[in-house]
Parts: C-alpha cells; sequence; structure tokens
C-alpha cells in the first residue's frame, strides 16, 4: 500500500538554473507592509506563460 | 530537525500528517506508520527503526513497515527527502547581479493623516517628524529616479503611501498619467498600489483606484468596537461607520481586481478571527490581518500570554477557510496564499526582502530609505532623489540581508518561505537588521504550516 502521498511542489534545487530574473513582486509591498513572507508571491515568468 | 544538511519539518494537523522537505520544497501527506519512519530515518539504522516501530505499531505486519521504509528510500533518492541545502553559494548572488537596480517604490504622498491611530507606526503619519505633502515635482523625480536605476526590469511597483495617501490626491492622480505618458517609451509597466484609511474615498478615488492600481490595500480591523477603540479621528470619534459602507462600495465597483482589506491586531484583539468575520459578513473575501508593530512595553504591544490565542486563531482561521470553501463560499487570507507549484525561484526565496536595495521609500522631501518602516530614523537615510545613495555604507547592511546571514535562520524549517524575515522588524527587536524578531517567526511558522496544509486539503477534495 502507499504510505505517502506527494503534493506536486516546483522543484527548488532545479529552480536554480534558469531562476533570479528579478521581476517579480518586492516582498511586502503590496498588501501586508508589516511583515516578510515570499511563500505568496508567483513567479513572473510562470505568470507569463 | 537538522540532519547536517538535510532537513526535513514533521506536523500534524487538522488530520493531516505532513512532511515538509525543506530543501527540495517537497510536501509529502504521510500515514501514522511513515510519518514514525521518516522520523527515525537518517539517524537510526533499519533494525533499530523496526524494532521501535514494532514496539509503537504492534498491528502492523513487518513486511508493510519495510515497504513503507522502501518508499521513504525512493523518495530520498528522487531527491523529494532530505535533501541536501546546497544554495548558501548562491546567497546573494542575485543582489549582486543586480546591484544598483531598484524596482519599487514607496511613495510618502503625505506625511499627515486625518486619522489618529493609537498604534500608528508613522506617528499619525509624521514619521516623528513635521507634517508635509509630496509635490508634483518631487514625485515626478521619483518615478524617475526608478525608471532610470531600473536597468532591465519591466515590472516597477510604486506604492502610494502615507499617512494617508488620499489627503494628496491630486498630486497621485497627475503622477499615474505622467508614468502612463513615458510606459512605452520607456520599455517599462509601473503597478500602482494604494494604501488608504477610507475616509476620503468618493466616486472620483474609486473611478480612479479601479482603472489605474492594480492592487488597493483598505484598512478596516473588523469589529465596530475593536476598529473604534484605535482607529478615531482627532475628535476621538471612531471611523467604522464612515468608512465601511464606502469600503463596501469601492469592492463592489472593483470588479474583480486585486484588493485587501487589511486590518491590524493588538493586544486589545489577540482573538482576531472575531475580526475576520465580521470582515466576511461584511461582504469582504479578500483579507489580510497583520500583527501590530510597536516598541515593547507600548500598551498595543502583543505578550507572551497572547501567543497560544493567536496560534489558535491561526489553526481556526485556516479551518474556517477549508469550510467556506467546501460550501462555495470561498475566502482569501493574504498569509496563506501559497503557489506551491508556481512560487518563487531559490533566488527569490534565499535573497530577503529587497529593502534597501531593489525596495526603498521616499519622503515628501525626496529622501531615500531602505523601505516605509525606516522612515524617519535619521541613521537609515540612504540618499535623495536627485544623488541617488550616498550612504552607501547604510545600503551595504541591507544588502547583506539573506537567509543566511542570520544565524537563527540556518535552523529554521520555515526559511525558504520567509527569506529571512523583516530587517524593521528585526531591527526593532534587536537592534540589528540581520538579528531575529522571534515573536515574528513564531507566528510565521504557524501561518505556513496552516497555509500548507489548507492547500492540501484543497488538493484532495478539488474535484468533490
Amino acid at each position: 500500500m502507499t504510505h505517502i502521498k506527494t503534493i506536486e511542489t516546483r522543484n527548488l534545487c532545479d529552480s536554480a538554473k534558469n531562476g533570479g530574473c528579478g521581476e517579480c513582486q518586492t516582498s511586502c509591498q503590496s498588501a501586508c507592509k508589516t511583515s516578510c513572507g515570499i511563500a505568496n508571491q508567483q513567479c513572473e515568468q510562470k505568470a507569463d506563460k | 530537525m537538522v540532519y547536517g544538511g538535510y532537513m526535513i519539518h514533521q506536523y500534524k494537523l487538522n488530520g493531516y500528517n505532513i512532511v515538509l522537505d525543506v530543501c527540495s520544497g517537497s510536501v509529502h501527506v504521510v500515514d501514522d506508520v511513515a510519518y514514525d519512519i521518516i522520523g527515525l530515518y537518517e539517524s537510526h539504522a533499519w533494525e533499530e527503526i523496526l524494532s521501535q516501530m514494532a514496539e509503537k505499531h504492534p498491528d502492523v505486519p513487518e513486511g508493510e513497515l519495510s515497504e513503507c521504509y522502501d518508499q521513504v528510500t525512493a523518495l530520498k533518492d528522487a531527491g523529494k527527502l532530505f535533501a541536501p541545502d546546497t544554495f548558501e553559494p548562491m546567497a546573494g548572488q542575485l543582489k549582486r547581479r543586480t546591484s544598483g537596480v531598484v524596482k519599487a517604490l514607496c511613495l510618502h504622498v503625505a506625511h499627515t493623516c486625518n486619522l489618529n491611530c493609537a498604534y500608528c507606526f508613522a506617528s499619525q503619519g509624521k514619521y516623528h517628524g513635521e507634517r508635509a505633502v509630496m509635490s508634483y515635482e518631487v514625485g515626478k523625480r521619483a518615478l524617475d529616479f526608478l525608471v532610470e536605476h531600473s536597468g532591465t526590469r519591466k515590472n516597477l511597483e510604486v506604492d502610494f503611501f502615507g499617512g494617508e495617501p488620499l489627503m494628496n490626491f491630486d498630486v497621485v492622480k497627475r503622477l499615474v498619467a505622467y508614468a502612463r505618458s513615458i510606459e512605452q517609451e520607456k520599455g517599462k509597466r509601473f503597478r500602482f498600489t494604494l494604501t488608504t484609511n477610507g475616509m476620503l474615498v468618493d466616486d472620483d478615488v474609486i473611478d480612479f483606484a479601479n482603472r489605474e492600481c492594480h492592487n488597493v490595500v483598505l484598512s478596516l480591523d473588523g469589529r465596530k468596537a475593536i476598529h473604534d477603540a484605535c482607529r478615531v479621528d482627532y475628535a476621538g470619534n471612531g471611523s467604522w461607520d464612515r468608512i465601511v459602507p464606502k469600503f463596501q462600495e469601492f469592492v463592489r465597483r472593483r470588479g474583480g481586481k486585486n484588493y485587501y482589506m487589511r486590518g491590524t491586531f493588538t493586544h486589545a484583539n489577540p482573538d482576531f478571527l472575531e475580526d475576520i468575520k465580521v470582515m466576511l459578513e461584511l461582504g469582504f473575501t479578500e483579507l489580510s490581518m497583520e500583527p501590530v508593530v510597536c516598541a515593547e512595553g507600548d500598551p498595543a504591544a502583543l505578550t507572551e500570554a497572547d501567543l497560544p490565542i493567536v496560534l489558535k486563531q491561526y489553526e481556526d482561521l485556516a479551518k474556517l477557510m477549508i469550510e467556506r470553501r467546501r460550501e462555495g463560499r470561498p475566502f482569501t487570507f493574504y498569509h496563506y496564499m501559497i503557489d506551491l507549484t508556481g512560487g518563487p525561484c531559490i533566488y527569490k526565496r534565499i535573497s530577503g526582502c529587497g529593502s534597501g536595495t531593489e525596495y526603498m521609500a521616499v519622503t515628501p522631501w525626496g529622501d531615500l530609505y531602505p523601505c516605509h518602516q525606516f522612515v524617519g530614523e535619521e541613521a537609515f537615510r540612504l540618499g535623495d532623489i536627485w544623488q541617488g545613495v550616498t550612504n552607501p555604507g547604510k545600503q551595504a547592511e541591507f544588502a547583506a540581508c539573506n537567509v543566511y546571514a542570520r544565524e537563527a535562520c540556518r535552523d529554521c524549517w520555515a526559511r525558504l518561505y520567509c527569506s529571512g524575515g523583516c530587517a524593521a522588524n528585526a531591527w526593532h527587536a534587536t537592534g540589528s537588521v540581520t538579528g531575529v524578531y522571534e515573536y515574528g517567526c513564531k507566528l510565521f511558522r504557524k501561518r505556513m504550516e496552516c497555509a500548507i496544509m489548507a492547500e492540501i486539503d484543497r488538493q484532495f477534495h478539488e474535484n468533490e
């Protein structure tokens, strides 16, 4: 039986190969203004596709 | 949990056993047997694991334990469990490569406010200085400064902030018109955000913001009594009754464009879920609720006694989100938005927030500060929009901020979701921008646990 279900995620090691364009939103610029976090940000390269 | 360069985080929430493999970014949902085997895998030999598992799970046959062990091994071999942290050499690379590039400005168009909120980190908009509004000429020069320093970046972000930016609305409109007039020629795309307390919102503001602003941030603390205790005018009258109908109209006419109803919670309302429920009852669905930023000892500051209450709010909030989603009445909580497949690349995740380098705040007089939260702190003045950065030593402190610059972050499983935390919070808490605001970290980690759990639940019930 399967004991583990793996959720699809972006492979962070792979993202090192073509990442770093810097076009994505500045971390706390748009909404909260008081706490940093990048988990809720979108990659602009993926958003453009 | 650290295994010499590997890091996993295991937790149980809302009926899910969740395992995060920090460095690969993998997320696994596992049964009790796999949960325990993963916890022992790297630190124990198979025979020891088998012996411990037989004692803890006497009903599970050895063959099944062995099968589960093999599944863990397969995930390790695939780089999805116990992946090593190989990112440290990259820390700082992105910032070095883009040194001097500015892509976002917070324009303080009004250092004055028509409210006198008790907890305001901006001291009622004055930022410890004089009341002032930004002239068109200063704002225009700030936009030119941004374009000149943006290098090859196409997307430029500009936030109209204060104080209350609508107290200088004519300048805001003229600056947007100017920016639009140069977008094509300069090959840039401006994204504007307006942050407002709502007092001056009218048809003109709504039409303008819905046409021009990528996002609007509307300040509302939730329950009327909570809101009106802090968010008062200079006569001491609460503002809830005046702003709520305006915000409802604003959002109704926004037609699905981005907005956030943003509240602040303090020592007066660590039970902030009640405020979120009020926002939902009022018809708002894009919500953000932030812990107050203030000095320790301030009556508004969150205390250690508040912490368990706040952490429980986050869990209950995630459960409420799931419940309403299943009922077909979804809502968004800013900190629970997580895109596991389309989120930021590793460079972004380890580079820190960008304050003082790609992001700066501009005062009404054209002075540059690392971000809006440092405005008025003279030691942090970086330069101005005419001469650029003239305090490179201070900027270097911000350029050096990254996940690996903070010792405490090295042992934190959430580091690649937060990128090292807020420099301003760190400075207020420790006196150093590379310090760690541990109270905020505790809240952040709980938010991430909840966000990932809620996303897992969404995927599991997607087709229901």
